[in-house]
């Protein structure tokens, strides 16, 4: 029997005891700094990016918000565009990949985006060994690696998250050779080997430059004479401290969007499904809430359209915002998705959203006669305010669209129980969060359109960096149980232990448990939070016509969720 | 999810995965909860969800309506159906909608309990199955479609004589069934000589195989057999049933075909809709043939799916077995091109009786039943069905989805005149109106 938990979600929760902590959100074009104490903000501080000065941006923006006194600082929390830019100016490392495919389906895909070599031998599905790889072939690819300057390797086996032992063999085998080496088990004990394959690449393409990121940062910190610990932000709203981050860099892509969805919890507590737009000039990133808990991707986020592992919250990016290009076409507005540069009414070429912000007065920038020659270019006929309204109203049924498809995506997410078939339920958001430059115009439009009420919190313009500083500490582990095979597997500890045959579901909490506590520990933090228990699975394996043992899975988590107030 | 990074399906594919992990007919049962475990392990890690144009959909709901259009259900659908026989019938209209509506062009329904056991008339569960979940799928496709000419290969290793008893006397139907030789294997039937009802004469065709019959007699049956008589049928839509317990470690049959051979059966066979029954080599067989056939739909290579005890020597038939399918073949294709041989019977307005015996394994009963063909020159004509069994009696009319206005009137009549007897259900099931009635 199995109960279905739904694991995309967490529920928030909040502890008391931290002192101040810094927040940084690392932008496209500029940086933002909050100080906060417990949930009190005590500064805040924007300065323009040089991207290509990463550690710079942070330090000018520590130098304005360290308190004086630096014993009170506890932590400072980093959400930063580092692996984006990385991965945008294609300055990755180059990865050799050691690639296990086994039966299945033509694993040649992969050769297309990394530098690949394929391996002999194979696990399956049980995590039972059906041959072991040819060494001979191994240290081929190793040697041609080195030939190549490849410094960096990734190793996965298919189903290597219920039996890792084939990637720890080659590793064993490399080791000395390659300065960093990435193994598959290690970044997610979630299934799905294309994803393994490509979140283990990206580890290894980001990982000398989050190094050299970090000594950078690190020096910086000592200057500034600051000795608390620094974390970074992770894609699933959650944190983890800079030493971590180094061993898998991959965990802290696409960090700001989790910053932006934490800010916005931060700035107003919820309990309710909830929509949460973060509206900007060119995209609106939508967020949902299901009973106060941000929904998560089920396996892990798209990074440079390779599908991952790395475990994210669920957000779609519209092209929509308020710069976004209109043009009238067919009785209809049509919104971006591209941008011209700015607004009319700040001396753009093409109308846009903002134009029709400024033409109602719920914006006050550039100029008001501009703004309704923009109107005018669009409905030549009618008065600049009449288009104004109806291009806004326009703009907020494109966001209603929007959220209805991702409702609707996430409640068609496959269930695999007559029980949690039954039981699902479709989200049914109450209020709107609405930040952003444009969300305070918008903000009557959206609750009309969604016919919901919608909030405008106080604060917006540094949510991000709110978002980062509120975020705690995240971990999650998986544990595959085989009674029969006298086999378990936690990959994210690499651990493949012997069980007895009586191994039960309140040994594997256990089990779990002292792992998660493990790893907190590595982690530097002295007392674990609450840990969840998800996705329990729990079958019989019946061979012949009696009962040979059980197969057990279960994950366990931190959730996260917002520190202190 | 767009992206160079993942491999494309030629044919945009929709997978309708529903492994029921909480359901069994009883815990040691090979229709139990672990028996798509392994399949959904394998299609998952395979990342199957991150493929261009695989599309994955949860099954809905089939109705007591869906049901009730196909089978003749005693003492009533809604007594002997729980949740989880509707969403496995669901399963395969959620299939049936995306291709018809084109959401896909192939789809899959892996879904469980299966259906091809299951007639007509059901009084409890056969062969694992208690309602056919194609033959439901099939004439939802005709009610809400308007589609006519549809075939159904049975390459379920045992003979889908549910299917074939629904649609016996149907000649839009065409159903050929390749399975281990009845007189070997569960339920005993589908020999050459059986082939459809009066109005429907070759358009069923049974294919016996022997005992251990290898890849090659499958292809020789498809490249003699199916494909010719399937370019000659020309249906608008083609279904597999596609059982995976011809492979040649299921552990209730002895066949021994590999993965390589379902999946090269679906590629030639190229069906719109393909729907699981059985197969219960759940670990060593299931995991593999599920992908290939899938990897098949899709128009993928498949090349590389192979079991991992697999060796392409180990099965060789012998040349007695070669010349006994190719024999097989020749009679069997006869039987198609002899279709139609019958039409005498029907000019003369004729009442053709069948009787037979129905076991229900599952729970250890018979059923008597006895259909009444009452042919048309113009249309199949209505049936009427006798059953008895379990101490439980039916009285049926049924008139197909393709019977002429006089049939439908005449049954109608008939019905109406007979009166409700104490213990005994009189039903009148319409599929040109689409209603069932009971009294």
């Amino acid at each position: 029997m199995m109960i279905q938990v739904d694991f995309f979600l967490y529920h928030l929760s909040e502890r008391k005891g931290a002192g101040m902590i810094i927040g940084i959100d690392v932008g496209g074009t500029h940086a933002d700094g909050v100080l906060l104490d417990g949930d009190k903000l005590l500064g805040k501080h924007k300065v323009s990016v040089d991207q290509q000065q990463l550690s710079d941006v942070i330090i000018t923006l520590l130098q304005h918000l360290v308190p004086g006194d630096r014993s009170k600082l506890t932590r400072i929390h980093l959400s930063s565009t580092l692996c984006t830019n990385a991965i945008v100016t294609g300055s990755l490392e180059p990865v050799g990949m050691l690639i296990q495919a086994g039966p299945g389906m033509n694993p040649d895909f992969f050769a297309r985006s990394c530098s690949t070599w394929f391996l002999d031998g194979a696990i399956d599905h049980r995590g039972q060994i059906l041959r072991d790889p040819d060494p001979a072939k191994i240290d081929a690819a190793a040697v041609a690696m080195l030939q190549e300057g490849i410094n960096s390797i990734g190793i996965v086996t298919k189903f290597s998250h219920r039996n890792n032992r084939h990637e720890l063999q080659v590793a064993e085998r490399l080791a000395g050779h390659f300065a960093h080496v990435s193994m598959g088990h290690r970044i997610s004990g979630l299934p799905n080997f294309p994803r393994r394959v490509y979140s283990t690449w990206l580890n290894g393409a980001l990982s000398s430059q989050f190094n050299l990121f970090k000594n950078a940062l690190e020096q910086g910190l000592r200057h500034l004479g600051i000795t608390c610990p620094c974390h970074v932000l992770k894609a699933d709203g959650g944190t983890i401290p800079f030493s971590r981050a180094c061993e898998f860099p991959c965990e802290s892509v696409h960090s700001g969007p989790s910053a932006s969805v934490m800010g916005c919890l931060a700035l107003s507590s919820q309990t309710d499904d909830a929509v949460l737009l973060d509206i900007g000039g060119t995209t609106t990133d939508i967020a949902l809430l299901v009973d106060g808990a941000p929904l998560l991707e089920p396996y892990g986020v798209n990074v440079a359209g390779r599908p991952t592992l790395i475990r994210a919250l669920k957000t779609t990016s519209i092209g929509l915002g308020g710069d976004s290009r209109v043009a009238w076409h067919n009785g209809t507005f049509r919104i971006g998705p591209e941008r011209q540069g700015t607004s009319m009414a700040e001396g753009g070429s093409a109308p846009t959203p903002t134009d029709a912000m400024v033409v109602l007065g719920k914006l006050s920038i550039g100029s008001q006669q501009k703004a309704g020659m923009a109107m005018l270019a669009l409905c030549p006929r009618e008065a600049p305010e009449y288009t104004a309204t109806l291009l806004l109203e326009s703009f907020a049924q494109h966001i209603r669209l929007a959220v209805e498809t991702m409702i609707e995506e996430v409640f068609a997410r496959p269930v695999y129980t007559v029980a949690a078939l039954l039981h699902r339920r479709r989200i049914q958001p109450r209020q709107i969060v609405a930040i952003g430059g444009p969300a305070e115009a918008l903000q009557p439009f959206l609750s009309e359109s969604l016919f919901l009420p919608c909030t405008v919190p106080a604060n917006y313009e540094v949510a991000n960096a709110i978002g980062a500083a509120r975020a705690r500490l995240t971990v999650q582990a998986t544990l595959y149980a085989d009674t029969g095979d006298g086999r378990l597997s936690i990959p994210e500890i690499s651990c493949l232990e012997k069980i007895a045959s009586r191994f039960t579901m309140p040994d594997a909490e256990k089990r779990l448990k002292d792992a998660i506590d493990t790893m907190v520990a590595e982690m530097g933090m002295k007392t674990c939070p609450e840990i969840d228990f998800l996705e329990r699975l729990e079958m019989n394996v019946v061979r012949g016509f009696s009962t040979s043992g059980k197969i057990l899975t279960l994950k366990a988590q931190i959730r996260p969720g917002l520190t202190t107030i | 999810m767009s992206s160079s990074y993942m491999p494309h399906a030629p044919h945009k594919t929709a997978l309708i995965l529903f492994p029921a992990f909480d359901w069994c007919i009883s815990p040691n049962h090979p229709e139990r909860e672990e028996r798509l475990l392994y399949t959904r392990d394998q299609l998952i890690e395979e990342g199957l969800e991150d493929v261009e144009n695989i599309l994955f959909f949860n099954p809905e709901l089939a109705t007591f309506h869906d049901i009730n259009r196909v089978h003749l259900s005693v003492p009533s659908a809604e007594k002997l159906l729980t949740e989880s026989h509707l969403i496995s019938a669901g399963g395969t209209l959620r299939a049936a909608r995306a291709v018809m509506e084109k959401e896909a062009e192939k789809a899959f329904a892996i879904v469980r309990p299966p259906g091809h056991h299951a007639m007509q008339t059901v009084f409890g569960d056969r062969g694992f199955c208690v309602i056919n979940i194609e033959a439901i799928m099939v004439e939802y496709i005709r009610r809400h479609y308007g589609v006519r000419k549809i075939a159904i290969v049975d390459t379920d290793c045992h003979h889908g004589d549910g299917t074939q008893d629904i649609f016996y006397n149907d000649p839009d139907t065409l159903f050929i069934s390749m399975h281990q030789d009845g007189r070997t294997l569960y339920p005993g039937s589908g020999f050459l000589h059986e082939t459809g009802g009066p109005a429907a004469e070759g358009y069923t065709v049974n294919i016996p195989l022997p005992p251990n019959t290898c890849d090659a007699g499958f292809d020789m049956v498809m490249e003699r057999v199916v494909m010719p008589i399937l370019d000659e049928f020309e249906p608008e839509l083609i279904i597999n049933s596609a059982g995976q317990d011809n492979h040649y470690t299921d552990p209730i049959t002895n066949m021994n075909f590999t993965a390589q051979g379902y999946a090269r059966l679906n590629r030639l066979l190229d069906p719109d809709i393909c729907v699981l029954e059985g197969g219960y080599s759940i670990e060593g067989a299931l995991p593999y043939t599920n992908l290939g056939i899938i990897l098949a739909m899709a128009g993928m290579d498949f090349s590389q799916v192979r079991e991992p005890d697999y060796d392409p020597g180990k099965f060789v038939q012998p040349p007695e077995m070669n010349r006994y399918i190719e024999a097989l073949c020749t009679k069997a294709l006869a039987v198609f091109s002899g279709r139609g041989g019958r039409r005498q019977e029907a000019q003369q307005r004729r009442i053709v009786t069948n009787q037979k015996n129905i076991f229900y394994d599952t729970t250890g009963f018979h059923v008597q039943e006895k259909t009444s063909y009452h042919l048309c020159p113009e249309c199949p004509g209505y049936s009427e069905i006798k059953a008895t069994g379990h101490n439980r009696h039916i009285h049926a009319f049924t008139v197909p989805f393709n019977g002429c206005p006089r049939c439908q009137s005449e049954a109608k009549d008939v019905f109406s005149k007979l009166k409700p007897e104490p213990g005994k259900i009189t039903a009148l099931q319409d599929r040109v109106e689409d209603i069932y009635e009971t009294k």
